[in-house]
């Protein structure tokens, strides 16, 4: 057997234990590859920074746990942005698997923040009906969200002062895994109750995102543990997905290799059956 | 013991289970697989029936005395038909009104979000006006561009034709066809680099969640679970092998 023929049979696990390496070694011992900004993350940045204090900023936390390594540290990152800006924070899940982790999540960072429930923020908690929850509270936020998280009802909370509906919203974010999320968020509340939209997603339905950031119907775009790191890296405060970097890269680095390797074995074991 | 540290016992411990799976498929593996199919399931129907049922249907209707959700509450029922074949036929009604309204808020909005307005983005001018002149941006870094605005006019214009098979690809049809495959390459080819960073980034998740529980505030969980979890898959090894072979 030749040994071209010989490495394109090679025991899949063998690879399994090589991108394990190259992921595990550079989370132990970091080297601090530099982490380039994206226009699409800037984007969402630079907006909310023109926020002024007291804006109600919603960010729809539409993910579950099977999604947290990528989106978590995006929320984290958003989250504090918005509470060092001083925004409102409006926080609700269209998907009922993430709502205890959402809820989780909010309250870790608002406390490291120092801010207050029912006064800086509230979280809606989940509502039934997906994307018909958005058109709801297009028309009364009150009736899609009688209650918050807490069971409390949400007329007179604070935070919610002068909040009637989507209209009254000046920044929204979708974090999104699928469906209901980012589309959803745009189709039925954007395009309907002309509110601001940016969004955040998972690595895998990114690709299907830029054509709405290209037309505008979005105005920024976070994708995947790449973008939470660039958006941890304009605040200032590095996360987990800034510490997972050098790890990302390296197993793109040795992806690369093993895709260009298995090809020069299989070109070179077609011209040898040729020959 | 803290709840924290149990958590983390807990997670290491599921995470390294369906790990074991990469080596070779085992009992660990669907152990952790079942409970997270259970936890997951019983997770939402807890939460659903706690929102919908308790909050949104019970404490208005009895509390607040909001009789109009019956209404709902009726259709809701109506489905539940189904499990009774004589009065299935009574679930068309819900099904129906739940179709009708549905597609009645999804079709205009899907129509404008996802064809009108991304129509509208392809056919960008391909040449811009400055002033009284006439300028053409060559810059592949600004997606506004007008050789974007080309780039892009081509490439919809030949996937659209690959995917026409009213006509042969034949002559200068091929030429346009063969353009749209390489388009369609590309798009595939950022699809799957998008999909392993996503894949690598689950990774990185649990390998951080891994070396974090490695500590000793927590009682070294990935250290003594990866050892239970190797010993575990060593004497299920040997005890395969020491099973007689199946009959034939």
């Amino acid at each position: 057997m030749a040994f071209a023929e010989r490495m394109l049979k090679i025991d899949r696990r063998i690879i399994f234990l090589v991108i394990g390496l190259c992921t595990l070694l550079p989370l132990l011992y970091p080297v601090g590859l530099p982490i380039k900004i994206s226009p699409e993350v800037r984007s969402v940045y630079d907006y909310m920074e023109s926020l002024p204090e007291r804006s109600v900023f919603l960010l729809s936390i539409d993910f579950d746990p099977a999604s947290k390594p990528e989106l978590h540290p995006q929320a984290i990152a958003l989250l504090r942005h918005a509470f060092r800006k001083d925004l409102r924070v409006v926080a609700m899940t269209l998907w009922v698997s993430g709502t205890g982790m959402a809820d989780q999540l909010l309250t870790q960072v608002a406390k490291e923040m120092g801010k207050e429930n029912g006064k800086d923020y509230v979280f809606l908690g989940w509502s039934p009906g997906g994307t018909a929850v958005i058109i709801n509270m297009g028309q009364d936020l009150y009736t899609a969200f009688p209650s918050d998280y807490g069971g409390k009802p949400t007329k007179g909370i604070p935070v919610l002062e002068g909040v009637h509906s989507l209209k009254d919203v000046a920044y929204a974010i979708s974090l999104g895994a699928g469906n209901p999320g980012v589309e959803a968020w745009y189709v039925f509340g954007k395009d309907k109750y002309k509110f601001e939209l940016g969004g955040g997603c998972t690595g895998v339905i990114a690709p299907g995102l830029y054509p709405l950031l290209r037309s505008g119907q979005i105005n920024g775009l976070i994708g995947g543990l790449r973008g939470a790191a660039e958006y941890e890296s304009l605040i200032g405060q590095k996360g987990r997905a800034v510490a997972g970097m050098d790890a990302q890269s390296a197993t793109h680095a040795a992806i690369i290799v093993l895709v260009a390797i298995c090809n020069i074995f299989y070109f070179s074991l077609r011209s040898m059956a040729r020959g | 013991m803290d709840a924290t540290v149990l958590g983390a016992w807990v997670a290491t411990g599921l995470t390294l289970f369906i790990f074991s799976f990469l080596y070779k498929d085992n009992p660990l593996f669907k152990l952790a697989e079942h409970l997270y199919v259970g936890v997951s399931v019983g997770y939402t129907i807890v939460k659903a029936y706690d929102t919908v049922i308790v909050h949104l249907i019970i404490k208005p209707i009895f509390e607040q005395g909001q009789i109009s959700l019956l209404i709902p509450v009726a259709i809701g029922l109506l489905m539940l038909t189904r499990y009774m074949p004589k009065a299935a036929w009574m679930s068309r009604y819900a099904f129906a009104f739940i179709v009708g309204l549905g597609s009645g808020l999804a079709i205009p909005r899907t129509i404008s979000s996802f064809i009108l307005k991304q129509v509208e983005d392809t056919v960008r001018p391909l040449l811009s006006q400055a002033g009284e002149g006439v300028t053409f941006s060559m810059s592949l870094l600004n997606p506004a561009s007008n050789l974007n605005a080309i780039i892009i006019l081509i490439g919809v214009s030949s996937v659209l034709f690959y995917f026409f098979f009213s006509i042969e690809h034949s002559g200068p049809g091929k030429v346009v066809a063969r353009t749209g495959i390489v388009f369609l390459m590309i798009a595939f080819g950022a699809a799957f680099g998008y999909t392993v960073m996503a894949r690598m980034s689950l990774l990185i998740g649990r390998l951080t969640d891994l070396i974090e529980f490695s500590d000793a505030s927590y009682g070294h969980p990935t250290l003594w679970l990866l050892i239970v979890t190797v010993a575990a898959l060593v004497l299920l090894a040997r005890r395969r092998q020491q099973e007689p072979p199946a009959a034939p």
